[in-house]
């Protein structure tokens, strides 16, 4: 079942289409000699355009991980298409695979693991930049980790220490500003807010819909929390045992009987 | 050095604690060095009990101990009965070949096991990797006085390779780089042996340490955002793995001066291993209590090293 709500709506184009995507993981058994399989996404199919938020809910285990590290490419789907401004990704040639890496970007729900304990806020803010300077001619950069960290509202005080020494929902700012460093657009989050209390997930939630508007971000919202995806979502889509069982504007999807499925 | 003057004061009392242990043990330990003498029928019992009162055996051992304490303050570290000079003597000629070939061996060993571990945590899957597996497994299960053995079987049927000592009977005309390219040659088997022997476990070290944190989620979301593999690898996966493997590194300092004892008695390098055999063999006590000292020094200076290293390259311990 595909997602298809606002692209066909609007009759532009899609940022973002999946097509019958399958994923497995494959394993040796722990006491015979045979490979086993577990099948984790079939025959995914869904759609995001720019400027949009799709929630992808689900139980755990239900895929929705899996197909957000499909998308950034983290994970080689068993077959299947995803195709960005058109183009099947998992197609590309490795130097225009490495360049749409940059337009899509995953924000981990642990991000005390997801940034480097050694770094500073700065340093870490600063590496995509250096790494990618050909992007940013006659930048400077101290200038533009500023500014990034300013968008994210990272008060200065802040820059100097390192993610041990930041608040679950200061370490989610500073993962946002290092993906918003190479200018993506679609950001990937994976349980980005399950992690925080109320009123940092509130705020947090404030500030990615500030910079969805700033930026024309898509964002693709995995979320067993149907609260939050009801206040950030657009589209809905409800992901069971590898596939989607549901989709469609949260109105019609996240009724209460949906409740004690996710 | 407000960090480093505890850690001094508190090694320094840890090494007066195992000095009093091991000598109290070794001298709880039943007979002595003048127990041989007792056997053989020329020597009267008189005689006996004249040296061990001359040599002070026959006071308590607080009173030896205190005796042998002062001596450490000369350099002497007591006197040695089976040689007759003062221990100092013979144990600083020993102790610098020992850690001439320990040293090497570590640092070839450190040399071989970094890149390897690396790879073998990089590429789990590959066949370089399987067949290295497998190559370390064994190595891992040979003892040390099998893989000496084996090494002077071979150097043995070859001949390519001194079978022991430090150096060759030289000409005393014989140049500084006849004798240095001689001590070299003699240096190939024990290095080899114990390179052999440790890099297979540093190898195992390195890889478990890099392969923990290459998997770490923080690796996957900066490769995401299009970061090089060498500069992960450098910038990010080795200096957080570099935490564990310092300590194992100060760890293999402190072993400097004992890692090598079997290797040195079989392939006969004059240093510690024969000394010590030897010493406790025939109860030569302060020669004993020499090494046990010395290589208690080395331990805890090889733990202060690796504190060192840590709080030099650990930015997070600094501001701790």
């Amino acid at each position: 079942m595909a997602v298809e709500g606002t692209a066909a709506s609007n009759n532009a184009p899609p940022l973002l289409r999946v097509e019958d995507l399958c994923l497995a993981y494959e394993g040796d058994h722990a006491l015979r000699r045979v490979r086993t399989k577990t099948i984790a996404l079939q025959d995914v199919s869904l759609e995001l355009c720019s400027g949009q938020t799709l929630a992808l809910v689900g139980p755990s285990g239900s895929g929705k991980s899996s197909l957000a590290r499909c998308l950034v490419l983290l994970e080689r789907p068993s077959s299947g298409r995803i195709l960005y401004q058109g183009q099947d990704i998992l197609q590309l040639p490795r130097d225009a695979e490495k360049a749409v890496r940059q337009e899509l970007h995953l924000v981990f729900q642990d991000s005390a693991a997801a940034l480097n304990p050694r770094l500073t806020v700065q340093e870490l803010v600063a590496e995509p930049l250096l790494i990618h300077r050909s992007m940013f001619p006659g930048v400077n950069f101290n200038e533009k980790v500023r500014e990034l960290l300013d968008q994210v509202e990272l008060g200065k005080t802040w820059h100097a220490r390192r993610p041990l020494e930041l608040s679950g929902g200061q370490r989610q700012r500073v993962a946002i500003a290092r993906g918003l460093a190479l200018r993506p657009k679609i950001l990937v989050l994976d349980e980005a807010l399950s992690s925080l209390d109320l009123s940092a997930q509130a705020q947090l939630a404030d500030l990615l819909l500030d910079l969805q508007e700033r930026h024309a971000l898509s964002y693709l919202y995995v979320t067993h929390d149907l609260r939050m995806a009801r206040a950030l979502a657009d589209e809905v889509a409800v992901l069971e045992a590898g596939r989607i069982v549901q989709s469609g504007l949260p109105a019609e999807v996240l009724t209460p009987s949906l409740q004690p499925v996710s | 050095m407000a960090k480093v003057a505890p850690r001094v004061a508190h090694s320094c009392l840890l090494l007066l604690a195992v000095s009093v242990l091991s000598f109290a043990l070794l001298s709880a330990a039943p007979g002595n060095f003048f127990d041989e003498l007792r056997l053989n029928p020329s020597i009267s019992p008189e005689t006996v009990a004249a040296l061990k009162a001359q040599y002070g055996v026959d006071q308590p051992w607080p009173a030896r101990y205190f005796h042998w304490l002062s001596s450490i303050v000369h350099g002497e570290f007591g006197y040695s009965l089976s040689y007759h000079c003062s221990v100092g003597s013979l144990l600083w000629p020993r102790a610098r070949n020992t850690l001439l070939l320990t040293s090497l061996a570590m640092l070839f060993a450190w040399m071989l096991a970094i890149p390897w571990g690396i790879v073998e945590a990089v590429k789990p899957n590959s066949w370089l990797n399987h067949f290295t597996s497998w190559l370390t497994s064994i190595l891992l299960g040979i003892p040390e006085l099998v893989l000496g053995l084996l090494l002077l079987f071979f150097a043995a049927r070859t001949s390519w390779v001194p079978t022991g000592g430090m150096f060759s009977s030289n000409p005393a005309s014989a140049s500084a780089s006849w004798k240095l390219a001689d001590l070299a040659r003699h240096l190939i088997l024990p290095v080899a042996a114990l390179v052999l022997g440790s890099a297979p476990i540093f190898v195992r070290y390195v890889r478990s340490a890099v392969a923990e944190v290459w998997g770490a989620p923080f690796i996957e979301h900066t490769r995401g955002l299009g970061i090089p593999t060498v500069r992960l690898l450098y910038r990010h996966a080795l200096p957080v793995a570099a935490n564990s493997l310092i300590s194992v590194f100060g760890f293999s300092l402190g072993a400097l001066l004992s890692t090598s004892l079997v290797i040195e008695v079989v392939l006969s390098w004059p240093g510690l291993g024969p000394l010590a055999l030897e010493a406790l063999l025939s109860r030569d006590i302060y020669v004993v209590m020499a090494v046990v000292l010395l290589s208690s020094v080395f331990l805890v200076l090889g733990n202060l090293v690796a504190d060192l290293l840590l709080y030099w390259s650990d930015p997070r311990i600094r501001t701790v």
